[in-house]
């Protein structure tokens, strides 16, 4: 074998071992990964986890000092209770109904904003966008009776406008998006516009596709929003025909003796209600997730 | 990352300035507010018990048996609302025209804040259960409306079927209410008659009558002896607790009573003038259960971290042998049943410590009702609604029996169902009537602390004084100054805090 | 950015939007201003008909409180020690999460369900971790459980910690809020961050393989500045949310804003401060938000401004 030959294949060897060397370190930092994942799941699991445990427990497991963390005996009744005690099926269409309409109106007035903060160029924008972040550093509790006020001279208490206007807007919502917005290349737009098409038309054909993860995200906690809120429900709206989920869970497990709430039953109650949106959230994950087609588009 | 650091930084150092030619500006302000806190209580000009003058009612204010709809706002549970529901079938039975539409708002801190809210829109409901410092509040808008005149009415209203009844309260029906219930109604400084009591609840002292028999210990009556037993039951079980106390709240103020030392009143034109529970008596009795816990003699809800109930129901492990807590929560002082569907001790009850057998004096806690202002029917329709609940013995017996709380008036005890529920009382199943008869018996004892904006703020702030006393002993004992010096400090502190937020 | 002809097109866009917030959150706002500069104002007064002077006094009696300066303090400190570390472990998961095939989807699922976790629960679950049970002051202390982190601690030879019960001292309080807080941000930060990532184009990172440029490089290099205006929203909203915290405390030590046996509320935020006065003392809360207000707005201004230097759109 010549002397060039013999280091050729030292050379091959060389790489063979950097390329093992390499592999190793892949699959390394890939048990890496996981188990940081793993362990932060398990962190963030363990309420939830303590939510179903607690559903199925007995009262007075439920408040023994030391706290156990499998069921002694499993109570499945309690959601039998939950169901009967709480008119749920009206609560749940209320809720259906206010979760839904604010979230598709809420969704409108964001995306018409974003859009007009992200791409379009008018006088004072900055100063508007500032004085919308300013509105969110304000503790919104004052604004409680304010706008209390405000419903009842509107004549607007017991109804569903209630329950829905006050809380379209969200600046939290309108700056995400916008950033979202930022993101896309400006380049798609200036095309669009020497094609001629129309704001609106980029908007729903370009924007909102590509924004779809951010939108979905919005989506989602809109409804959860819709779904825990519970002070101004109540103050608002406290009739039976516009109850809400929580105003419904709310007190109504009181154990009689000593003004005890009966916990187990109104955890019980709250992973019944907890549940569709978990299902939502499952079917919707995938468009989040979904990776949008890059067609057509040069950053 | 550096650049936010030193941001902060820079709004810290400007605020500091602020903070300082703040000062500044406070001093001169200071009596303004002064002044202002004076105007308030000016309109209700007060001395200790004055008769309130009695008007005859106008006619509008008298139920004219018009339609009328009515809502009321409560904090009771599913079992409790089907009571009521009865009572307001069995109320239209007599008053069809007056529809009342009740419900349930959450908490009694969410009725509060509902109706508190509601107030300033003129959306407030017609009647609402309150505590003492709940109507404090509401009067700050000149809400809620004052019984006298109500009361002392002579008018009759007929009834649906043509019979009659007196508008008022009869002389009778006045006596059958339980004295200190009745009076709780005019705690706030005027003199004048602003709540109705609907249900009561107070303190019982919960002991393991089992234990207590098998060793041949007495139950204490009064503190001396309270100290005894604690003593000897530590002697028979190192490992206990063997008092567990709720509420130190309630602990603080009626050792108060029971020592006729200064605690609050509902009279003074400054903030500063309602707080006067720091004083020498006081301090002592702290310091005297300071020691306790740090003795471990007795430990507390908040302090223990978990239900002293459960401490005290525990059949194995740690436990105690008393336990201090609301009558109404008897059913949680009673252990599991074990196999053979036995309780495995017997629980006793009984009224909590004394300080003296001639002063006794115990908490009376739970719901009032109050009336709002509103059209003149209203309140009218209110009245009669609010009458009849507080004054219906099958009501305040059902209630009573279903709540865990006591009825209002005396001749319920008499009433042949509430008294056969008295009579099945005992320390296992009948835990809950046992409870309500010990309350029955004590009924000379009860008293109401004034109400007053800013009641609820010294309520809270001898709590956490209690609390704090008992935690910080451990540092300073053995040195009597230095205990001395640390419970004085807390006294002063809190009594600051309470001037602050008033 | 670009010059549309219609400038009148973009207010078009945003009346809706507008027009709400004026009616529902500006009215508010010049109300709260209104109550703020009138003396020792109260709501329920007014309403029957109370007048009450003009002047500085609310802003007075606010500074003069003498929990201000600890209100403060707790705000500031929680809000710089929350943000950075749940924003680098959020941003740290979303990459994580984005960068694995197998179980992403499972792994996705779970990091979403403490939205769905009623927030009771989430309280309980910290009482009962950290919670020590039993007379921690006493002379001979009777302890009936240290709670599952004491446990752990304690398995690994260390010495118990009182967490959160009577008698535990200010920096244990500190990190327990921290955990809970940095915990209940996290879902919805790692939510945003993944929706950003989704977004960013893919064919930087083809480029980037194609260079075979290490991981740590393509993370700070490629990763983090097209990510950069969703981080840059992460933190400014983390800001402005960590100087409103309020319920994590109340979550965790009840309304007495602080552990049991402790006076003065040593806890206590400028928002808990702001509702022990709103539902009597409405003109000081008022003037309360107002200082809140002032603090929230410089800290972001400053945030926006470094964000504009250092975000690439």
């Amino acid at each position: 074998m010549s002397d060039i030959a013999k280091s050729q294949v030292m050379h091959a060897k060389d790489i063979k071992q950097l390329s093992t060397q390499q592999t190793v370190a892949k699959i390394l930092a890939k048990i890496a990964v996981y188990a940081f994942l793993g362990v932060m799941a398990l962190i963030v699991l363990f309420p939830f986890y303590w939510m179903l445990i607690s559903s199925v427990k007995s009262l007075d497991e439920y408040i023994l000092a030391v706290p156990t963390f499998f069921p002694q005996e499993f109570h499945f009744e309690n959601y039998i209770d939950a169901f009967t005690t709480a008119n749920l099926g009206t609560l749940f269409l209320n809720t259906v109904y206010v979760g839904v309409v604010s979230t598709a109106l809420s969704l409108v007035i964001t995306v018409l904003s974003a859009f007009a903060f992200a791409r379009l160029e008018f006088k004072g924008k900055n100063a508007l966008f500032a004085a919308l972040l300013a509105t969110m550093m304000i503790p919104g509790e004052l604004f409680t009776i304010t706008n209390y006020i405000t419903v009842s001279k509107l004549g607007w208490l017991n109804t569903f406008e209630v329950l829905i206007i006050p809380f379209l807007v969200s600046v939290f919502y309108i700056y995400l998006l916008k950033q979202n917005f930022m993101q896309i290349p400006n380049e798609l737009y200036l095309a669009a516009k020497v094609d001629g098409t129309s704001d609106i038309k980029y908007l729903w054909k370009v924007m909102i596709p590509l924004a779809l993860p951010t939108l979905i995200s919005i989506t989602i906690l809109k409804m959860m929003g819709s779904w825990n809120s519970y002070m101004w429900p109540n103050l608002v709206a406290d009739d039976a025909a516009h109850h809400l989920v929580t105003n419904g869970l709310r007190g109504a497990f009181v154990v009689e003796e000593g003004g005890m709430v009966n916990f187990p039953v109104q955890m019980a109650a709250v992973a019944i209600v907890s549940f569709p949106l978990f299902m939502v959230f499952l079917f919707l994950r995938k468009y989040i997730m979904k990776g949008v087609s890059r067609s057509g588009i040069k950053g | 990352m550096k650049k936010i650091l030193a941001a902060i930084l820079l709004v810290a150092l400007c605020l500091s300035l602020f903070a300082f030619t703040g000062c500044n500006v406070s001093d001169g302000g200071a009596t303004t507010d002064g002044g202002n806190g004076g105007s308030k209580d000016e309109e209700s000009t007060t001395k200790e018990q004055i008769d309130v003058e009695v008007n005859p009612l106008p006619e509008s204010l008298i139920y004219d048996g018009s339609a009328v709809e009515i809502t009321f706002y409560h904090t009771m549970g599913a079992n409790l609302r089907g009571v009521l529901d009865k009572y307001v079938e069995k109320f239209n039975e007599m008053y069809p025209n007056i529809t009342i539409t009740h419900s349930q708002v959450g908490s009694y801190d969410d009725v509060r804040d509902k109706i508190s809210t509601e107030l300033t829109a003129g959306n407030q409901p017609n009647i609402a259960y309150c505590y003492p410092d709940h109507v404090a509040l509401y009067n700050l808008a000149d809400a809620v409306v004052t019984l006298d005149d109500f009361i002392a009415s002579t008018a009759t209203v007929t009834k649906d079927d043509g019979t009659t009844e007196t508008y008022g309260l009869t002389q009778e029906q006045i006596d059958d209410f339980i004295d200190a219930y009745y009076d709780e109604g005019r705690q706030f400084g005027d003199g004048k008659m602003y709540t109705m009591p609907l249900s009561k609840s107070t303190e019982v002292l919960y002991y393991n009558a089992t234990f207590f028999e098998e060793h041949d210990l007495k139950v204490p009556t009064n503190w001396d002896e309270m100290e005894e037993v604690c003593k000897k039951i530590l002697e028979i079980d190192p490992n206990c607790i063997p008092l567990g106390y709720d509420s130190e709240s309630n602990w603080f103020i009626t050792m108060c009573e029971q020592l006729n030392s200064d605690y609050t009143t509902a009279n003074g034109d400054n903030p500063e003038d309602h707080f006067l529970f720091d004083n020498e008596t006081n301090r002592e009795f702290v310091k005297r259960f300071s020691e306790w816990y740090y003795e471990g003699y007795v430990t507390t809800q908040e302090l223990f971290g978990a239900y002293t109930s459960g401490l005290f129901a525990a059949t194995e492990g740690q436990r105690s042998y008393m336990c201090i807590g609301s009558s109404a929560g008897a059913s949680y002082q009673r252990p599991d049943k074990n196999d053979e569907g036995q309780y495995p001790f017997e629980v006793g009850i009984t009224t909590v410590p004394q300080i003296s057998s001639d002063n006794r004096k115990v908490i009376s806690q739970g719901p009032s009702v109050c009336i709002f202002e509103a059209d003149d029917q209203e309140v009218a329709a209110s009245w009669l609604f609010v009458k009849y609940l507080t004054t219906c013995v099958e009501f305040q017996a059902e209630f009573g029996m279903v709540s865990g709380y006591v009825p209002v008036l005396e001749s319920v005890a008499e009433f042949a169902p509430y008294k056969a529920y008295i009579d099945s009382a005992n320390g296992g199943s009948g835990i809950t009537a046992l409870s309500a008869k010990v309350c029955l018996e004590q009924k000379d004892a009860y008293y109401v602390s004034p109400a007053f904006n800013g009641s609820s703020e010294a309520r809270d702030q001898v709590g956490v004084l209690m609390q704090y006393c008992m935690t910080q002993y451990k540092n300073v004992a053995g040195d009597d100054g230095a205990i001395d010096a640390m419970i004085e400090e807390a006294f002063m502190a809190a009594v600051e805090e309470c001037i602050y937020m008033s | 950015m670009v010059n549309t002809k219609h400038p009148w097109k973009a207010w078009l866009y945003l009346s809706p939007a507008i027009v709400l917030l004026l009616i529902f959150t500006l009215w508010p706002i010049i109300n709260t201003v209104v109550m703020a500069f009138q003396e020792g104002y109260s709501i329920q007064q007014a309403s029957k008909g109370k007048e009450f002077e003009f002047g500085l006094d609310n802003f007075a009696y606010v500074i003069e409180y003498r929990g201000f300066l600890t209100c403060l303090k707790n705000t500031i400190l929680l809000c710089v020690l929350t943000v950075p570390i749940s924003t680098m472990l959020a941003l740290l998961i979303a990459v994580c999460l984005n960068s694995i095939k197998p179980l992403q989807k499972f792994l996705q699922t779970i990091f979403f369900l403490p939205y769905v976790t009623n927030s009771i629960a989430i309280g309980m679950v910290f009482a009962a971790m950290f919670n020590v049970v039993g007379t921690v002051s006493a002379k001979e202390p009777i302890i009936q459980t240290w709670g599952i982190i004491n446990n752990i601690i304690m398995f690994f030879g260390g010495e118990p910690v009182n967490w959160i019960n009577a008698g535990s001292e200010y920096w244990a309080n500190i990190f327990v809020l921290t955990v809970y807080i940095v915990w209940n941000a996290l879902p919805f930060k790692i939510l945003v961050l993944l929706g950003g990532l989704q977004s960013v184009n893919k064919q930087y990172y083809d480029a980037a393989k194609i260079d075979s440029t290490p991981k740590w490089r393509v993370f700070t290099k490629i990763t983090v500045p097209l990510l950069s205006p969703m981080i840059a929203y992460v933190v400014i909203t983390g800001f402005i949310g960590g100087f409103k915290e309020y319920s994590s405390i109340v979550g965790i030590f009840g309304e007495k804003m602080g552990p049991p046996g402790a006076m003065g509320k040593p806890l206590n935020t400028m928002v808990g401060y702001i509702y022990d006065s709103i539902s009597r003392q409405q003109g000081r809360a008022s003037a309360a938000a107002l200082i809140l207000f002032g603090i929230i707005f410089v800290v972001t201004m400053i945030n926006l401004y470094v964000s504009k230097k250092k975000t690439h759109y």
